[in-house]
């Protein structure tokens, strides 16, 4: 690879999507050219993620790039280490499904061709901001990137063509700009103590003052946990999603559960270990917070996921549950805790887009929206079905499919810490995730066909759910690479 | 509105507003103001077209498809003058270090790439307001 490419992979990371969110406007008529320039991104930004992931690994790359040349305290920075490659990595994996799910498949959902460009804008605006949110290591960057974000969520929701689409997003934006709002407080008041918006130096001046400034660095923190907590739906303050992530158009759903709200983890997360320290949090009692959340989440919400009939309502809830495996992961505080978490991260990413793309693919195929009336379409539609039911045994946690690996570490990491509440509380929630999954799999499989005509996608939508399914069987079976940059990220974090 | 005298005034001073707009995005860098101010300033222009002369008039003079194009370059000017620094073997945005004239403190050209990346953010202001308005007006139909 030329120099020039290599030295300014992370800013091309960046600007791809968005350059061609910027040109889509403009050929808003031809849907052709929009499609293959999405899977044109979508490919290039796969190699690239994986480019970068390979130079990072092997110390190809310089772990700091500065915009402009400035450097640190005064220029903004881009932090490139394991944490911001293996993001990428999970965005780039994702995107090229639904954009292959998304080809020639939009307009009954979304309406007219304007509308299905403008809906490929946002999508595009989306991952570039999403893309910024892994690598920047700016406090102020992170706000305006998590503003681009939840505009553009707010516009997928909305993109829907139904009256109830506008109803569910105009909550959503009521709820996360409320997030925004408390964010920016949040960051606000770690620049007021520090005096630095650059994440490295607000850490250094952090360990310094916050034992004359206990009070504002708690609030800071509680600011900051509320706000990103709207915004990923972390468990009390998750009343937006269930609506929102189930009326969004498929790919935006497949989108929205599975990259989304893990953008916003992200960046929560390296308020919390890079700019403030683990000892910190533990002083403050925001792991507590954390914790406490993530195992109401994982219980009540699988609970309540049980209860509903609409599938993809269910797979809305189901998210909720999952997100409190990540906080429950991330309040352990310690290195298998944390690297099964962003394993786990990666590996809900696949399984939640995999299983919301299949869902939708049922959905829209037969136009019955409730579990019950699926019942037999397995055989109608094996290869949907199929990609649900691999997905599922994957988010089940059964051994040889991805969640396995990342349920196995938080588990590892709960008992190192001596929690045993979590570990049982862990295990509980494959128990009820099996509970709401697999009557949908027995339904589809082993009940008589109550309907007629229904068949299997054309090809690009079943390359798109086979793809998905592969990857939900190879991280489970061989972790590796995954597993590996896990691991470095969450050491990364950890020790200072 | 069918008033004559708001009619002959309005036509008068839009040239003047437009004008100091573009005035202000250009000396944006080395002065108060800047892109974003001078960009709403050509945009009120054209709206106060639109409330005077009616929104139809203001349609046929600015189509929505040159809106959709200003607002799309616009932005992506602003990428290409990122990629300066890129072509030139220096970081992304980089003004001075990627071998830019900076000039005599104080004139138009001191601000470098920021004058020409205002022009491109002026722009694209300037058309989402028109839009923005163009919207809301439609809607009130």
């Amino acid at each position: 690879m030329p120099a020039v490419i290599t030295a300014n992979l992370p800013v091309f990371l960046i600007i791809l999507p968005l350059i061609a969110a910027f040109i889509l406007p403009t050929i808003a008529r031809r849907q052709r050219l929009q499609e293959n320039l999405l899977l044109v991104v979508g490919s290039l930004g796969l190699l690239g993620a994986g480019y970068l992931v390979y130079l990072v690994m092997h110390g190809g790359i310089s772990s700091v790039y500065q915009m402009g040349g400035w450097p640190a305290p005064w220029g903004i920075e881009l932090q490139v280490d394991n944490l911001a490659s293996f993001f990428l990595l999970v965005v780039a994996l994702i995107i090229l499904p639904v954009f292959l799910y998304s080809r020639r498949n939009m307009a009954e959902e979304v309406g007219s061709r304007e509308k299905v460009a403008r809906f490929y804008v946002l999508i595009l605006l989306l991952i570039g901001a999403l893309a910024g949110m892994a690598l920047t290591n700016d406090l102020f960057n992170v706000y305006v990137l998590v503003e681009v974000a939840t505009i553009s969520c707010v516009g997928l929701v909305s993109s829907r063509n139904h009256p109830l689409s506008a109803e569910a997003a105009f909550r959503y934006l009521i709820l996360a700009t409320f997030g925004s709002a408390l964010i920016l407080g949040g960051i606000g008041f770690i620049y007021i103590i520090t005096g630095h918006l650059n994440m490295g130096f607000a850490a250094q001046e952090l360990v310094q003052v916050w034992q004359y400034r206990p009070h504002v660095v708690w609030m800071a923190l509680i600011f900051l946990l509320a706000g990103f907590g709207i915004k990923a739906a972390l468990f009390p303050l998750h009343l937006w999603l269930p609506d929102a992530h189930s009326i969004a158009p498929t790919p935006a759903s497949a989108l929205l559960s599975g990259l989304a709200v893990k953008g916003y983890l992200i960046c929560l997360f390296k308020f919390f270990y890079r700019v403030a320290v683990p000892f910190l949090l533990q002083e403050l009692a925001i792991d507590k917070i954390m914790k406490w959340a993530g195992l109401l989440g994982i219980v009540l919400a699988s609970l309540m996921a049980i209860r509903q009939d609409e599938l993809k309502r269910r797979l809305a809830f189901s998210t909720v549950a999952q997100i409190g495996y990540l906080f429950l992961g991330a309040s352990l505080m310690n290195t298998r805790g944390l690297s099964g978490t962003f394993f786990y991260l990666a590996s809900h990413a696949v399984i939640k887009s995999a299983l919301f793309l299949s869902a939708g693919m049922m959905i829209s195929v037969t136009g019955k929206k409730k579990v019950s009336q699926l019942a037999g379409i397995g055989k109608k539609m094996p290869v949907t079905t199929a990609v649900f039911t691999i997905a599922s045994l994957g988010l089940v946690g059964v051994p040889l499919f991805s969640g396995f690996v990342g349920k196995w570490y938080l588990l590892l990491g709960a008992l190192d810490s001596g929690d045993f509440l979590s570990a049982l509380v862990i295990i509980a929630g494959s128990v009820l995730c099996a509970a709401y999954l697999f009557p949908v799999v027995r339904l589809a499989y082993f009940e008589p066909a109550e309907i007629k005509e229904a068949q299997d996608p054309g090809i690009p939508q079943k390359l798109a759910l086979v793809f998905l399914a592969v990857l939900v069987v190879l991280l489970g079976v061989m972790p590796g690479i995954v597993l590996e940059l896990a691991n470095r990220a969450a050491l990364d974090l950890l020790t200072p | 509105m069918r008033d004559f005298v708001l009619k002959r005034v309005v036509a008068v001073i839009i040239p003047f507003i437009s004008l100091y707009g573009f005035y202000v995005i250009l000396h944006g860098a080395i002065s108060p103001g800047g892109s974003f101010a001078g960009g709403i300033i050509v945009a009120l222009s054209v709206i106060a077209f639109a409330t005077i002369f009616g929104l139809d008039r203001a349609k046929e003079k600015l189509p929505e498809k040159i809106l959709v194009w200003t607002d799309s370059y616009g932005t992506l000017w602003y990428v290409l003058m990122g990629l300066v620094g890129i072509v030139k073997g220096v970081p992304f945005l980089s003004n001075r270090l990627a071998g830019i004239n900076l000039g005599v403190p104080g004139t138009l050209s001191a601000g470098g790439l920021i004058a020409l990346i205002g022009i491109g953010v002026g722009i694209r202001v300037a058309s989402t307001m028109i839009t923005l308005f163009f919207t809301m007006m439609e809607e009130e139909k």
